[in-house]
């Protein structure tokens, strides 16, 4: 009852994921030009008795005249050995051709996938027997055996689909049990168990629905090969001599002469029609793998042109006079992304740094925080340009600069320590040996020799890592350690600034407050002055000075750390600050913020937070709110972005 | 029945294989990811299990749901024992013990949409007669997790929802099986702080509406705050210290405890204190330290810490904490 009640329910579903699969690949070129191909050639099969102009198999009547005629205008592709039309027997030799190529398949991909399927679901000895037996499969040479068996058999063609399809299983059965596995061990198979799937319905719902688009790439790639083989082994003299394939025309051509004569149509059009087939095959296997697998499209901030910058940029300005070391004025930045409207990712953003000083940038993510970290040393992908502002160092504008003079800063003067320490550090190599190349690429003139050793342990150690581990792996480290290498990675060329993006994120509280005591003692040891983003208010309240809190790419407040958790006047600050835990309050209810951050291609008309915000009314809809400073104080100043202070301004 | 036990905990270990014994090593070595816990859990009560991570509260959560067996120890649940079951009765606790994980991004299958995922629990239980009941209980369950209007998300795939939504698809798969108990593991950690406090609320609404007991795991101690009832802190495979939220969050007294309470960040600046931080990390638990096993970390440790393993102090009827300092 289940299945009749759930049936057409299902098939709707299907019929909306196939639309939805030839939407994408109806626009991928490859992929359908070597579906046309195909089709070609299949319709050519299935209609060869109405397109050849002669019956191939009539050969009654043959002349000596008739042997080996050019092409003409009675036989377009000429005749062959024994008379008969070329194009004709071409017609028709592509039914066996594909007869042998898809039933060969069909048999390959069964035994391929559930020996895949089997071995990758079930693991264990049983994994381990089938894939040692693939492996033996894999080690001897197809086609040799092939030939062997077909000999010792009669070649017929039913042989032949038999011998091509049970050895050609086995790329298959190791591309199926690898995804099998990686599909496996993700979460929502975990969550099945949990709701009490059994084995079966895990397979048959998220397997294999998972394996289905590698397993159809790979069939397609299989119906290529197994063609290929049937042409070998037919022009080898194996085939079956009933059925005339284009592998068999060219044996024939071979071995009676056509070469000596000269007679190039007996051998170039089943070569040209093998040729045709497999190139459709693998244009269209590869169209499909370009559609079905998801890891081969582009992020879509990453695609789009190369940096251009913007034609509405302010004329050159000059820092303030009172020259902080960093001072980041008006900065905006959109992400281009051809035929659509530029995300404005970044909008208009202003933030001064002193020595010494740790700013927090908070916000949630996808607010822009990180985008405007990597402008400041210009590390943004290609779609990200900065269409107007200024970053100040040291009175430099580092927007005005040269590649190369950029360079010069990176790392040298302004470094980064990235967020999620594994993916930064490369697995092969020592910890030690990576902050070493640190060091010189960044220090070219620095001596090779013992004091570059020394220097490497004096990094370690200033992050509280002992000597004896610069030579381990970062697999060797835990998380912690892996974080506070990458700090010392970071102070290799002595930075003046330090920008931490989320650097505490993926860690426990207890390794958090490590890394967090550690970066304040680096910046009253050394002078540092630190940007830290984060979305953790606790921890911007433990160690910055001041704080921008940012929302939807633009500022929301930026002030003294104590005014913005004691007097903050942008609602979203206070309701982030509500939404956090405070333990000196454990029975206070939590308030939320209903909804969620805007996307960058769909930003609200006026004011960013408006569709959250509690206190929002009509102009915040329609009109983005300007910046109003909030205090006079030079040392002390506190802008948020609200219609609701227009009055205090 | 007894309503103060409604699912028990006793003595629960789980060692892991580290390296079996082989030509090169003779001793086989055991990762001991839960070693010897004990706790019990009331009808719709709130209870938090704090830890670091490698300290077993993970591991914990599969034991519970059955997705590991245990090495060692007792779980019953409403009197019965059900640490070691077979498929057929594995499958008839599943719909009473529901899970929520960690990460929303991985755990929905990206094939699935939002109704296949939340309808697939009652298929796989053959709950409901026809069509029409399912529908019922899967848009009852989506509205009661937060997803209205339910229609809006039905034919959506995983990755047109955001973060929150999506932890709430996964909460409203758990819940269109109406369980008892609901084991959260981590469900928040990988959120924007804004949307966490829609997630706990969440949880803390269901155990009124729906008298669901919730297991919340965390690292976080902060986060248990309003909704648990009891906290458990866990170390290296073991409870170190179980009682009412307000007592082991205002009277901490156990070192590990007040210095994890300690390292919590405060969101205001005024409030700036003394942290205790621990040194190094939590040890890697093949080779368990001996005696107490938080003495290499402790910073009020003694000579004796070394040789003997703490025993459970009492203080008062709900707060226990294992520390020798305490013993009198």
């Amino acid at each position: 009852m289940e299945t009749t009640a759930q049936a057409p329910e299902i098939q709707n579903q299907w019929v909306s994921r196939l639309q939805g699969f030839w939407r994408t690949f109806s626009r991928n070129r490859i992929g359908l030009v070597g579906l046309a191909m195909l089709i070609v050639i299949i319709l050519m099969a299935i209609f060869a008795p109405v397109i050849a102009p002669y019956d191939s198999s009539s050969s009654a009547s043959v002349k000596i005249d008739d042997v080996y005629n050019p092409p003409s205008s009675t036989h377009w592709f000429g005749t062959d050995d024994a008379g008969q039309d070329v194009f004709s027997n071409f017609i028709f030799g592509s039914r066996v051709s594909l007869t042998v190529g898809f039933f060969a398949a069909f048999i390959s991909i069964i035994i391929g996938g559930l020996l895949g399927l089997v071995a990758g679901f079930f693991g264990g000895r049983m994994e381990n027997f089938l894939m040692r037996f693939t492996d033996i499969m894999l080690v001897i040479p197809d086609l040799p055996l092939m030939v062997v068996i077909v000999a010792l058999t009669k070649p017929s063609l039913l042989n032949i689909i038999f011998v091509i399809g049970l050895l050609g299983w086995t790329t298959t059965a190791r591309v199926v049990r690898s995804q099998t596995l990686a599909v496996k061990s993700r979460k929502f198979v975990l969550r099945a168990r949990a709701v009490g799937a059994g084995r079966g319905h895990i397979i048959s719902r998220h397997i294999l629905p998972l394996v289905m688009p590698i397993l159809v790439v790979q069939a397609v790639l299989v119906v290529s090969l197994a063609i290929l083989n049937e042409s070998a082994l037919s022009f080898l003299g194996l085939g079956d001599p009933t059925a005339l394939s284009w592998g068999q025309m060219l044996n024939y051509a071979f071995g009676r002469g056509a070469m000596s004569i000269g007679a190039w149509w007996a051998l170039l059009f089943p070569g040209f029609g093998i040729v045709w087939v497999v190139l459709g095959l693998t244009l269209l296997g590869q169209g499909l793998e370009q559609v079905l697998n998801p890891r081969l499209e582009t992020h879509h901030l990453m695609a789009g042109r190369p940096v251009v910058r913007g034609e509405a940029r302010e004329d050159a300005e000059k820092p303030t006079g009172k020259n902080p070391l960093l001072e980041v004025r008006n900065l905006s930045i959109n992400y281009v992304n051809e035929g659509k409207p530029p995300a404005r990712a970044v909008e208009n953003i202003s933030f001064t740094l002193k020595e010494g000083e740790l700013i927090g940038l908070v916000g949630e993510s996808g607010c822009g925080k990180t985008t405007l970290m990597l402008s400041l040393l210009r590390l943004l992908p290609s779609a990200g340009q900065i269409v107007n502002g200024r970053v100040f160092f040291n009175g430099k504008d580092l927007t005005a600069l040269s590649e190369e003079e950029i360079n010069a800063v990176r790392w040298k003067d302004i470094s980064i320590v990235f967020q999620g320490a594994m993916n930064a550090l490369n697995p092969v190599r020592t910890v030690g040996d990576q902050i070493q190349e640190a060091i010189i690429k960044h220090l070219p003139g620095f001596p090779h020799d013992q004091r570059l050793q020394e220097r490497v342990v004096e990094l370690l150690d200033l992050v509280g890592i002992a000597a004896d581990h610069k030579d381990h792996y970062p697999h060797q480290y835990s998380g912690g350690m892996r974080q506070r290498a990458m700090i010392a990675m970071a102070l290799a060329c002595n930075p003046q600034v330090i920008i931490a993006d989320e650097p505490t994120t993926a860690l426990d509280v207890m390794i958090q407050a490590q890394i967090l005591e550690l970066l304040d003692s680096l910046r009253k040891k050394l002078g540092l002055a630190i940007i830290f983003v984060t979305h953790d208010l606790g921890v911007v309240a433990e160690m910055c000075d001041r704080v921008l809190v940012m929302y939807g790419g633009v500022t929301a407040e930026y002030a003294d750390v104590d005014a913005i958790y004691n007097e903050p006047r942008h609602p979203y600050t206070q309701e982030l600050i509500k939404a956090f835990p405070d333990l000196t309050k454990p029975k206070k209810k939590l308030s939320s913020i209903p909804g969620y951050p805007p996307r960058l291609d769909a930003l609200p008309a006026g004011c960013r937070f408006a569709p959250r915000c509690p206190l929002a009314f009509d102009r915040c809809h329609t009109e983005q709110p300007p910046l109003h400073e909030l205090s006079n104080s030079q040392s002390a100043a506190h802008i948020a972005s609200c219609h609701l202070l227009e009055a205090s301004k | 029945m007894n309503k103060d036990h409604f699912l028990e905990v006793r003595g629960l270990k789980k060692y892991f294989d580290a390296d079996r014994p082989s030509l090169f090593s003779r001793e086989a070595r055991y990762v001991h990811a839960v070693d010897g816990v004990d706790f019990t859990l009331r009808h719709s009560e709130v209870i938090a299990l704090v830890g670091e991570s490698g300290c077993g509260k993970s591991t914990l959560a599969l034991l519970l749901m059955g997705l590991e067996e245990p090495t060692e120890g007792v779980i019953s649940f409403d009197g019965r024992d059900i640490t070691h079951l077979n498929d057929r009765e594995r499958k008839a606790v599943r719909r009473k013990i529901q899970m929520v994980f960690q990460d929303p991004y991985e755990s929905l299958n990206p094939t699935q949409t939002i109704e296949e995922i939340i309808n697939e629990p009652l298929v796989v239980h053959g709950i409901g007669n026809n069509k029409n009941e399912r529908d019922e209980r899967v848009i009852k369950a989506m509205e009661d997790s937060g997803l209205k209007p339910a229609e809006v998300y039905l034919k959506r795939f995983p990755h047109e929802l955001s973060g929150g939504q999506r932890q709430r698809v996964v909460i409203a798969a758990a819940l269109v099986l109406e369980p008892e108990i609901l084991l959260a593991d981590e469900p928040v950690s990988m959120l924007d702080v804004s949307i966490r406090a829609e997630i706990i609320n969440l949880l803390a609404e269901l155990r009124i509406t729906r008298q669901i007991a919730v297991i919340f795991i965390t690292h976080d101690l902060g986060s248990v705050g309003f909704f648990a009832d009891r906290v458990a802190v866990m170390y290296l495979g073991r409870i170190v210290e179980i009682g009412t939220m307000l007592e082991v969050l205002e009277k901490p007294q156990h070192p590990y405890t007040k210095a994890l309470l300690s390292v919590i960040p405060v969101p205001n600046p005024r409030l700036r204190h003394e942290r205790i931080i621990l040194q190094g990390e939590t040890p890697n638990p093949i080779d368990v330290p001996t005696g107490c096993r938080f003495h290499p970390r402790c910073p009020v440790a003694m000579a004796t810490c070394k040789a003997s393993d703490p025993p459970f102090v009492s203080f008062g009827k709900t707060h226990q904490a294992a520390c020798l300092l305490l013993v009198k």
